[in-house]
């Protein structure tokens, strides 16, 4: 193995875009493929769709593994990774991707304006960035009394909160900011609230007013939000005083914009070639985001689509580099990483 | 395959899965919901908070009723509805979409629950 400096004004060889068990292995790949690498991603944490929907469920189809929780493959894939020390960017979304003239890099550009360029980029995105689902009407009232996110209750003291959503991050949210606030009001558009019983009956005993079948009709307010008019299933409205709305209604996905980066689009997926190369020079895709005849959506293919994804971008970043790797039993990296873990578990 | 809703959803239409779907792959006609298998994912997040227990993977299919709904959750967006000429085929998104004003036939001649 032979580390590479990065070519031209590139700040690393590749870059990888999404941080869940694809992209982990794309960025170990990488790395054993002596390759610098920079892993982004849009959540603050690692795992993707493992880590985010089902981190404690046990799946059995991983090579090696008769049965692993979501969570522990993660932390397993991170300590793999972590044995080349690639760059992790996290909490930061890619907007834009833009290829420049044969042989000079690709500029990756994130949502705080940062600019990564690098040789390849490895689009290992799954079913994209999850992002709170927005309320109907609340889209211009985001930051002037609309909010999808409580970081600081405190910032809450006094006021009207109006949280919208019936399962338990709302009923959550609810009893927090009920000590702290002026009123707690919850309103959800269906007939019951999915939130755990015991936290429904806390919330009504401590006088946070529930509502079922109702929805946010209007936001009021000059310049700042100050109240909503709230619309029943039979029609009735009324308006109540708010400072602010929470919406609490769960997460949905939401695909980065390919097309508009030129990267041909099929559906929700990205066709490739057996090199797992889109129709960009340079950019690979690899995972749930990625398609291409008899394309299975699987843990176990995607880390197969990794290994082909890098080995590829290895050539093309220096044609001399002969496509199969060095045998990983080589590498003296890497038991002593796994000693390494191993000890973590002993003192654990 | 991906998740399907059964029998139990009609008339009833509790609609906390739509809520639960990350993907927005659960569209509402008059009486049923359905997932559609060409944007579902496959990780379970409907199943559970289906108070109706309607909600069960394909795969798992396992009474005759059961695999009938599969192939009728699968049809709602492959065959063209009653009084369309298209299928629905992968929308993109149910909340974009809104309800479908109509649902498969198996749903539609069901006796009322």
């Amino acid at each position: 193995m032979r580390l590479h400096p990065p070519v031209g004004d590139a700040s690393c060889d590749v870059t990888v875009i999404g941080a869940g068990p694809t992209g982990l292995f794309a960025a170990y790949y990488a790395g054993f493929r002596g390759l610098s690498v920079t892993v982004v991603d849009a959540q603050s944490a690692v795992g993707g769709q493992v880590a985010a929907l089902y981190p404690a469920k046990t799946i059995h189809d991983v090579a090696g593994f008769p049965s692993v929780t979501g969570a522990e493959l993660v932390a397993r894939l991170v300590d793999q990774a972590m044995v080349y020390g690639p760059r992790m960017v996290l909490g930061h979304q890619a907007v834009d991707i833009v290829g420049g003239p044969a042989g000079s890099s690709l500029r990756v550009t994130l949502d705080d304006g940062t600019e990564i360029r690098s040789r390849a980029v490895i689009l290992a995105t799954g079913v994209g960035g999850i992002r709170p689902r927005t309320l109907p009407s609340g889209d211009v009232w985001h930051g002037r009394g609309v909010t999808y996110l409580v970081p600081e209750p405190g910032a809450h003291q006094g006021e009207d909160v109006v949280i919208v959503g019936g399962g338990d991050s709302a009923l959550d949210w609810a009893l927090q900011l009920q000590p702290i606030a002026r009123a707690v009001t919850v309103i959800h558009r269906r007939k019951a609230f999915r939130a755990h019983a015991a936290s429904l009956r806390r919330a009504a005993g401590l006088g946070i007013e529930l509502l079922t079948e109702c929805e946010i009709e209007e936001f009021r307010g000059a310049g700042r939000l100050a109240s909503v008019v709230i619309r029943d299933v039979t029609g009735a409205r009324r308006e109540i005083p708010a400072d602010t709305v929470v919406g609490a209604l769960g997460v949905i996905s939401a695909p980065s914009p390919f097309a508009e980066w030129g990267i041909e689009v099929q559906g929700r997926r990205l066709p490739v070639d057996s090199t797992m190369s889109t129709n960009v020079d340079g950019v690979f895709a690899i995972g749930d985001v990625s398609t291409y005849r008899g394309k299975i959506a699987l843990i176990a293919t995607g880390f197969g689509e990794a290994a082909t994804a890098v080995n590829n971008v290895a050539v093309m970043i220096d044609p001399a580099e002969p496509l199969a790797p060095e045998h990983s039993t080589d590498e003296s990296v890497v038991p002593q990483a796994a000693a390494h873990r191993d000890a973590e578990v002993v003192t654990a | 395959m991906t998740y399907v809703i059964g029998k139990e959803c009609i008339d009833v239409q509790d609609h906390s899965c739509v809520d639960a779907c990350p993907v927005d792959c659960i569209y509402e006609g008059p009486r049923k919901n359905y997932i559609n298998p060409l944007e579902c994912i496959d990780c379970g997040a409907c199943e559970i908070v289906c108070p109706e227990v309607a909600i069960f993977p394909g795969r798992k299919a396992r009474t005759e009723e059961r695999r009938e709904f599969t192939a009728d959750n699968a049809a709602f967006f492959s065959l063209p509805l009653p009084g369309r000429s298209e299928p629905l085929g992968s929308p993109g998104g149910a909340e974009q979409l809104g309800p479908v004003g109509a649902d498969t036939p198996l749903v539609d001649g069901w006796p009322r629950q």
